[in-house]
């Protein structure tokens, strides 16, 4: 059985001048693996994302056929049910890590705070746990960053708490939404092989939002390609190479590449039948 | 003579009775029209020498001059003309309570240039938004949306120096395509000069004609771009970044 279902899931936003679809019918399905989800910007990825966490704010509206974590109907579920759900059973790295940390708490108060509330493990213990998650995710002086502010910290050290704070509990399914964006190579290989690691050992499902193609073609094992709120290709992610959709060619056809020519970088050619609107 | 002349610079931090060296002793030189790389650790002190240039960080040591002078502080008017920075966090540098319209009407607003209506439409369209963008916040666009409004809004006064913090790590492969040809063109036909983070060593080895490889707050080695692109490294550390970049590199069989 799968960990997570979700079936024609539609995100709309009411503005001023008429609906927004940011998300139009999608379906997909995640087991204990690494699902990547790619696509344009504004294409509905993180709105997927936080939609399975409910976490739409109004004038936003979900509806879906069928989302269901294991088990747990998601569409049903009472506003109490989802907020156990949350940061516990299932986290989510957040796209603006800085934004997304409370910027009037310390990065250790922010990370033991679930310890406490939660597991009601207080003290050295949780502070012992939240230095360990510190390192884990190769953060260089793990006390200074535990009394530091969010804004006390740069780009990747910021992605870097927001990850470890999400991986202290544990959750059954992880929503990692452009996690390592901030990072640099070196760094961004430990921290996926943590992500790894907690998939094939533990049945972590992870969904990993990313604009790098060649990452997530290397990271993933499945991909989502999305276009205009829908999803245009699902594939096989080391086979990601060998897309098909124009869309999803004409994304990795427009990537620089080292030692590469100096000319204009080719753009996307959007005159296709596939760019135009209401097409799947 | 360099346009952007950084020696020996050196920021720390005071936070709680800590000292944090963000930046030690680092010396870099842009010339005009150049576009200059920087690459390295996370938390190496990267965006703290693009704030140290605006005046926006705690210079313990060295000295920053543009074109020959010493700068400032505090900054003023003048600079912001000249020098503008796109910052790494798109949501952190737009005010939430503005409208797209508002956040790139203002610098015009201040230094009393006008057409201003025109000039938002032309930004807009530049990177890739549709006009009707304006009249949104921020919280109604997606992540690479924002950068993108963000980019716009510091071209608005046409400075000559752009300070880039990681201006394209939001951004799908085809928006990136079009903002680094953006940025290109604009280098190009405005002689602007590039400061410019990235931590894809594709996109620096495509914009930059020369990078500076960081690690801890210090310089490590600095590159050519020919010497980067052919593993012409000498620490290895900077090797270290070339291999886990394996991923981008030219694919040999597409060679020209
Ligand atoms: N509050 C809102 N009101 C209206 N439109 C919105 C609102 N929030 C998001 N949108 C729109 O929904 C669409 C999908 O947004 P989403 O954040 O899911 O994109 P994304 O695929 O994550 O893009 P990115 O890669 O740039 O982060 C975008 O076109 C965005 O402009
Ligand atoms: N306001 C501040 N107060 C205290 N320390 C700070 C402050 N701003 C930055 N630092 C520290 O300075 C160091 C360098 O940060 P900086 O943001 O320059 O790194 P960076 O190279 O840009 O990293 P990244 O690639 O992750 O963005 C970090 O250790 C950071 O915690
Ligand atoms: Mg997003
Ligand atoms: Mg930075």
């Amino acid at each position: 059985m799968s960990l997570l279902e979700v079936q024609n899931l539609r995100v709309t936003f009411d503005t001023e001048t008429g609906p927004v679809q940011a998300v139009r019918g999608v379906s997909f399905s995640l087991g204990r693996e690494r699902l990547g989800i790619v696509g344009e910007s504004g294409s509905g990825k993180t709105m997927t994302g936080r939609s399975v966490l409910r976490l739409i704010r109004p004038p936003g509206r979900i509806a879906a056929d069928r989302m269901v974590f294991d088990g747990q109907d998601l569409m049903r579920a009472s506003e109490r049910d989802m907020r156990a759900l949350r940061g516990k059973r299932i986290g989510m790295v957040m796209q603006d890590p800085k934004y997304s940390l409370n910027p009037v708490m310390t990065v250790g108060e922010q990370l033991t705070e679930g310890l406490r509330r939660r597991d009601r493990i207080r003290g050295a213990e949780a502070r012992a746990k939240a230095v360990a998650a510190l390192e884990a995710v190769q953060i260089r002086d793990p006390d200074r960053v535990m009394a530091a502010y969010p804004h006390e910290l740069s780009g990747g050290m910021g992605q870097r708490v927001m990850i470890a704070m999400m991986l202290i509990p544990e959750p059954d399914l992880l929503i990692a939404d452009e996690p390592t964006s901030a990072l640099d190579v070196t760094v961004q290989a430990e921290v996926l092989s943590i992500l790894d690691a907690l998939v094939r050992d533990r049945g972590m499902g992870l969904i990993f939002i990313s604009h790098d193609l060649r990452l997530v073609g290397r990271f993933c094992d499945r991909v989502l390609v999305m276009f205009k709120g829908r999803v245009v290709e699902e594939l096989e992610a080391r086979r990601l190479t060998e897309a098909r959709h124009p869309y999803t060619r004409g994304l990795l056809n427009c990537l620089p590449r080292i030692g590469g020519p100096r000319e204009p970088l080719p753009g996307l050619d959007r005159s296709g039948d596939w760019a135009k609107e209401g097409a799947a | 003579m360099g346009l952007i002349e950084i020696e020996n610079l050196s920021v720390t931090f005071r936070a709680k009775g800590r000292e944090v060296r963000a930046v030690e002793g680092v010396s870099l030189t842009v010339g005009e029209r150049e576009s200059y790389g920087l690459v390295g650790e996370s938390g190496s002190g990267k965006s703290t020498i693009l704030r140290a240039i605006c005046g926006m960080a705690p210079v313990t040591g060295g000295q920053i001059r543009i074109g020959g002078e010493a700068l400032r502080m505090p900054r003023g008017p003048g600079f912001s003309r000249r020098v503008q920075m796109v910052f790494q966090d798109p949501y952190a540098s737009l005010h939430p309570r503005h409208t797209i319209d508002r956040t790139l009407s203002e610098p015009l607003a201040i230094h009393r240039i006008g057409g201003s209506d025109a000039k938002v439409v032309k930004a807009l369209t530049d990177v890739g938004l549709p006009a009707s963008f304006r009249f949104r916040y921020p919280h109604q666009l997606s992540g690479g949306q924002r950068q993108r409004v963000a980019i716009a809004r510091a071209l608005m006064l046409e400075p000559s120096i752009l300070l880039l913090d990681e201006p394209t790590s939001a951004l799908d492969a085809s928006v990136q395509a079009e903002v680094l040809n953006l940025l290109t063109r604009l280098r190009e036909e405005r002689g602007l000069t590039f400061l410019m983070v990235s931590h894809d060593l594709a996109v620096i080895d495509h914009m930059c004609d020369r990078v500076l490889v960081m690690q801890h707050g210090r310089a490590v080695e600095e590159l050519a771009r020919d010497d980067l692109a052919a593993a012409r490294m000498t620490t290895a550390y900077a090797r270290s970044l070339f291999e886990a970049s394996a991923d981008r590199m030219l694919d040999p069989a597409k060679a020209p």
